[in-house]
């Protein structure tokens, strides 16, 4: 059951979403494949006034050849987009992402702009409200300080989209259409680098769409998990090569994808990238693997992931 | 309470509700339209328990929402044989013992109908792909990938 | 082999399957009653807690609110398996245990009141130290959790046999290794659910169960009701695998609302609830020691064995010991020593599992293959070697009937080509043989045999009243397949009415492995007393030697001449006219020693039979990254005689997810006092993807005693199959694995630790 009473709305166009945004001065939620937002709801993670559901609108769903561009509507779903014939060509990086996520089911409901779009997760964090209550509010949820590392002042929460991982090694770039009009940006100015509220989104913004230089690449995507298939990621590592610069993002240790470019040979400065990447990341206990050993197996998987891709290269 | 006015076909007959907003589809068909056939495993879409066909693709009913459904065409368990005539898969699931406790057995059922709706002679490992998207904790799935394999060769002769 | 029989040992569809596969069969949560009201349970925030005062009045007033109960409506009674272990109030009086705990129950008319009345109930609590490691439960100083447990010591089973230290002394090899294991989640795909009815002074209950008759006891004891009023009503349940056995909290809270309501309740318990306020695993750590002679002789065994028992005592001595017995029943163990404690901890409660014992059962085993290595034997030749034979005793004096461990080890190693195999083992592959030996049944009083009426009814078809249970497994087409083949008419001829306190008679129920071999046998009894009925009645109305009569295809049928039959129902009929229809009972009771007791005299005769297996699992490790796949998996399985092949092979391979791939992936979590993985999405049950090829081996012992030969079917594989994936794990790496579920994080461990270590 979801406590929280809501009203539902499924406006026919982007503009029409973000005045009902504003008509309920912000306790909105936008909704699109639900598989992140609505079990948040049953946790009582979203308590919002308004659900405004984004699946009638019909430009948000398509994929379109715009020349420099791909265009891929932030409603497209996974399913689909992975059997897209120019997901295919260009970006396996992004078709080996999107065959990693959860489950076909899932896949099925489940949309790319969703899944970019999905709160960061902590298993301190993503319990019922009892839970959560019981054990004292964490930083995310309000509360004084971290659960996951007692006392702790920052937010360790992991965001673990598969996609946007593989998408930041293609250069993407995504548009927000909200009150102020519509911004388009790199996809790794879409994080805050904060684990409580991991997105820079101003309020009442929808993504509305994800682009993609069309430039033909070769790449991969290796991901952890336990199960193979449903669980999100413990680890991620994205790799793409494109037009003689490779570039390499790690996800789901920590609350953004860490991006870093490669240069060849790759055999010699692979390492280094990954150097840059541990320096940054802070896995904690929060997920279901032992944290180092998850930062140990960043320099693993993605030795090999760019070997196996370059070798599927020559 | 606000209501939402939702139309849909469910098992092929249209149904026109007054639902709470938040209302799940997997409660109303449960609960309002006693379709007790979809089960709630976990509430929170990771075990497939409560799958149906929507349009045809087997989702979550748990956490679908039900005035997400306005329009669409929802087929559910009871939906799939007709009349006394079970489904092959249905019939196969007996036959081969893929059914024990049976409470993961009609979102397998719908899982797998779905996938041979769209692929008649799946391989093995798409069987595969498609069931781990529910969770069996009976079977070991070795008897249900068995009887999807079998429906898929009888429904389609090789040519 | 068998093949006299005309439907026992066939690959019939189970008679439950019909319903399942059309979502007609319902389960407790789709149950509807007029004026049914919707339960709510109010539970503890606190790990360990005094409780100060409930003020349930602003709740009652709450519009839509039917009813409120608390400890102050129950009547006093704890529950606890046996007197010595009645500890759990079920809902909390004074003292909360464990987060989670039932505090208080709310009936109301819908969902969202209840919800909102829970929240106006007001309990002031005063928290309490807590403890949740049982070592740390042990020391001195420690918070103490119950004032009848000092040290937190909830059960302590020592069993000792010969000389123990002798035979240390003199053993060519001695080897100690301590296992630990987390505890795990039954993770039933059913959620739990109660309802209640209450009118007339009987209160009638639809509750996934493993045994209707325990359970109407256990709530009669509660609720201080005459058994008679309290009928416990046959459902489909949802998976068990032990958790389903006991009386639960929810039990009682439904109960009295129903009763104090005057209206039906229904409770269905949150996923998260059903993991932190149904039954859990024990968390266990198994310190084994093990002296062999040179030819790889067991000589000597001592073990002590640590469980975390969770806030109460629930199975308590019979989880205790359970791990050490099916080993025992497998391997000869001419001295031994085992001391097993039960300790408890600020955590939920505990009880049995199918794979009940991994860090015992694994660590004996993988242990085995050291001992077995460094006397350069193979662990096939060590296992067979100490493998009980049929005519043997146990070490706690068991007599063995039939089966022994060498046939499953041969057949599963011919079917797995183990010599091959394992010769052509490629750099980060293993192979691992696991064994185990299942009592089927256990010491339960009068409570131990079973008893079935049959009666044919007057168009020749026949109903069978049984106390069995079938919680997923397919008991009930078990008992309908037997009642066929011996009164000779179709299974679509056999109404069958069970699992319900109200018609059915005493049965042990579902989670003693003895559904087959004890209930099974009673079916068989009562149907063979009714075939005698029909044959003397056949003998005189068709003037032919009674010996030469039989049943088959629905008639009376001589022997020796075909031709000369009768329908059945003629002969019914004609019963019916005499005034002395057919009608009969059977009943069976094993052999068992009752003199047994868990914890003052645990030696004697525990069970009637036993049934034995051995897994064999090929894995593959990567070395890198320490992940394990497991692509090859082969059980053995001695059931005695297969009823129905395929339900046999069904709960085998279950068994190799359940206990074998799950070794690789399932535990819980903790955070102090609080779960932290109490779903299926961080609870990892394995998923199609994750399982090997499995080959299931049904291995034929004939039982003297069993129905047709039959014993318990599947559980040797769930008791077995973690055992043979992490001695392959083992085999493949080459360095102990101590800590379980083998987990990528934790074998990289392991190998770093024998780097650093120089332990090869």
């Amino acid at each position: 059951m979801i406590a929280s009473k809501f009203e539902f709305r499924s406006p026919k166009d982007v503009e029409e979403a973000v005045r009902l945004y504003r008509e309920f001065e912000g306790e909105a939620v936008y909704l699109s494949g639900g598989t992140d937002l609505v079990p948040r709801m049953k946790l009582g993670l979203e308590k919002p006034k308004v659900v405004i559901d984004l699946k009638r609108i019909a430009s948000l769903t398509t994929v379109e050849d715009q020349g420099d561009w791909i265009r891929i509507g932030a409603l497209a779903r996974i399913f689909d987009l992975k059997q897209n014939d120019i997901v295919r060509g260009e970006f396996p990086a992004l078709e080996a992402s999107l065959e990693g996520t959860s489950c076909e089911s899932l896949q099925m409901r489940g949309t790319i702009g969703g899944n970019l779009l999905q709160n960061s997760r902590c298993l301190f964090y993503n319990q019922s409200e009892f839970w959560r209550r019981s054990k004292g509010f964490c930083l995310k949820m309000g509360g004084e300080s971290c659960n996951a590392v007692p006392g702790a002042k920052t937010c360790f929460a992991n965001y673990c989209s598969d996609n946007a991982t593989a998408l930041c090694t293609l250069s993407a770039e995504i548009e927000l259409s909200g009150p102020d009009g519509t911004r388009r940006v790199n996809l790794e100015g879409l994080y805050s680098n904060k684990a409580e509220r991991p997105f820079e989104i101003q309020p009442g913004e929808i993504l509305t769409a994800i682009f993609l230089p069309k430039m033909r690449s070769v790449g991969g995507y290796e991901k952890l998990r336990v199960r193979g298939a449903i669980d999100y990621p413990l680890l991620g590592v994205a790799f793409s090569f494109v037009d003689g610069t490779g570039k390499l993002a790690v996800g789901a240790v920590g609350p953004r994808p860490y991006v870093v470019e490669i240069k060849q040979p790759f055999r010699d400065t692979v390492g280094e990238a990954v150097e840059t990447v541990l320096k940054q990341v802070k896995p904690v206990g929060n997920t279901v693997l032992d944290p180092d050993y998850r930062k140990q197996m960043i320099p693993v998987l993605a030795g090999r992931l760019v070997n196996k891709v370059m070798e599927g290269a020559k | 309470m606000e209501r939402f006015k939702v139309n849909f076909q469910v098992n092929g007959e249209p149904v026109e509700l007054d639902v709470r907003p938040s209302e799940t589809l997997l409660e109303t068909l449960r609960d309002r339209l006693e379709l007790t056939g979809a089960k709630e495993g976990c509430g929170l879409g990771a075990c497939g328990s409560c799958t149906v066909l929507l349009d045809g693709l087997p989702t979550r009913s748990c956490i679908v929402l039900t005035a997400e459904v306005d329009g669409s065409e929802v087929t559910t368990i009871e939906g799939l044989a007709e009349g006394e005539k079970l489904d092959p898969v249905q019939e196969s699931f007996m036959e081969k013992g893929a059914v024990q406790c049976g409470f993961c057995t009609p979102g397998m059922i719908l899982t797998a109908r779905s996938l041979l709706d769209r692929n008649p002679r799946p391989t093995r490992e798409d069987i595969i792909r498609s069931i781990s998207s529910n969770v069996c904790r009976c079977t070991g799935y070795k008897k249900i990938v068995e009887a999807v394999e079998a429906v898929s060769s009888t429904e389609t002769p090789e040519t | 082999m068998d093949r006299e029989y005309t439907i026992i040992g066939t690959r019939m569809t189970r008679t439950d399957s019909l319903a399942k596969v059309t979502g007609r069969a319902s389960f407790t949560a789709d149950l509807k009653l007029p004026r049914m009201l919707c339960a709510k349970v109010l539970r503890s925030p606190h790990p360990h807690a005094k409780i100060l005062n409930i003020d349930t009045s602003k709740a009652l007033r709450l519009p839509g609110v039917r009813a409120v109960v608390t400890a102050a409506d129950a009547h006093g009674v704890k529950w606890g398996v046996f007197r010595y272990t009645q500890d759990h109030p079920m809902i909390a009086v004074d003292r909360v245990r464990y987060v989670g705990e039932d505090v208080a129950g709310v009936a109301a008319v819908d969902e969202e009141t209840a919800m909102e009345a829970l929240d106006l109930i007001q309990v002031d609590y005063e928290p309490l130290p807590a403890v949740f490691d049982p070592e740390e439960a042990m020391k001195e100083g420690a918070p103490l959790i119950h004032e009848e447990y000092p040290n937190n010591v909830n059960i302590h089973v020592h069993i000792e046999v010969g000389k123990v230290d002798e035979a240390f002394a003199r053993a060519h090899l001695v080897r100690e290794d301590t296992f630990h294991a987390p505890g795990e989640a039954y993770s039933t795909l059913e959620p739990y659910a109660v309802v209640a009815s209450y009118a007339n002074g009987y209160l009638d209950l639809w509750v996934p169960n493993a045994g209707p008759h325990v359970r109407a006891k256990a709530l009669s004891n509660l609720l201080k009701m005459p058994l008679n009023k309290v009928r416990v009503r046959r459902i489909n349940v949802g998976g068990h695998f032990g958790s389903r056995s006991e009386v639960s909290p929810g039990d009682l809270v439904t109960s009295l609302l129903a009763i104090k309501s005057g209206c039906p309740v229904k409770l269905v318990l949150t996923r998260e609830e059903n993991a932190t306020c149904t039954r859990q695993v024990h968390d266990i750590k198994a310190t084994i020691k093990t002296g062999v002679n040179k030819d790889g002789t067991i000589t000597a065994k001592e073990f002590r064995v640590v469980y975390d028992g969770g806030a109460y005592s629930s199975t308590g001595p019979i989880a205790t010991s359970i791990p050490y017995y099916v080993y025992e029943e497998a391997y000869r163990f001419p001295n031994v020593r085992y001391d097993g404690y039960r300790v408890i901890t600020n955590k939920g409660i505990r009880g049995m599992y199918g794979c009940h014992g991994r860090a015992f059962l694994g660590g004996n085993e993988m242990q085995l293959d050291m001992i077995a290595r460094e006397l350069g034997m193979d662990p096939m030749e060590i296992r067979i070697k100490n493998g009980l034979k049929v005519g043997e005793e146990t070490a706690t004096k068991s007599v063995i009937i039939s089966g022994g461990l060498e046939e499953p080890i041969r057949l599963a190693a011919a079917k797995a080509n183990w010599a091959e195999r394992r010769a052509g083992l490629k750099e980060g592959e293993g192979i691992g043989m696991g064994c185990v030996a299942v009592m089927c049944g256990f010491p339960m009083g009068f409570r131990s045999g079973s008893a079935c009426y049959v009666k044919l009814n007057d168009d020749g078809q026949a109903t069978i009243v049984t106390g069995i249970c079938d919680t997923g497994m397919g008991n009930e087409s078990m008992a309908i397949q037997i009642a066929s083949e011996v009164l000779g008419i179709p299974v679509e001829d056999i109404n069958l009415v069970n699992a319900d306190t109200e018609a059915t008679n005493l049965d042990p129920g579902a989670y003693s492995q003895a559904a087959s071999f004890v209930g099974g046998n009673a079916v068989k009894r009562a149907c063979e007393e009714a075939k005698r009925q029909i044959l003397s009645f056949a003998a005189a109305k068709m003037n032919h030697p009674v010996e030469d009569l039989d049943l088959k295809d629905r008639t009376v049928v001589s022997k020796t001449d075909p031709l000369k039959k009768m329908p059945m129902r003629w002969i019914v009929r004609e019963a019916f006219f005499q005034g002395k229809p057919i009608a009969a009972t059977g009943a069976y009771m094993p052999k068992i020693d009752f003199q047994r007791e868990w914890v003052k005299n645990p030696y004697g005769q525990m069970a009637g039979t036993y049934s034995f297996g051995c897994s064999v699992a090929q894995v593959t490790v990567d070395r890198e990254t320490g992940q394990i796949r497991v692509p090859y998996f082969v059980a053995a399985h001695d059931c005695g005689n297969p009823i129905n092949t395929m339900a046999v092979e069904g709960q085998m391979e279950g068994s190799v997810l359940q206990a074998g791939v799950a070794v690789l992936a399932e535990e819980t979590r903790w955070s102090q006092g609080w779960l932290l993985n109490p779903d299926l999405l961080e609870y990892k049950v394995p998923l199609a993807c994750d399982m090997p090829e499995i080959e299931p081996v049904i291995v034929r012992s004939n039982d003297p005693e069993g129905p047709f030969g039959a014993k318990e079917g599947g559980l040797t594989t769930r008791m077995n199959a973690y055992s043979a994936v992490v001695c392959a794990a083992h085999n493949a790496l080459g360095v102990p694995l101590n800590e379980f579920p083998l987990t990528p994080d934790r074998v990289l461990k392991a190998l770093n630790a024998a780097k650093s270590g120089g332990e090869s």
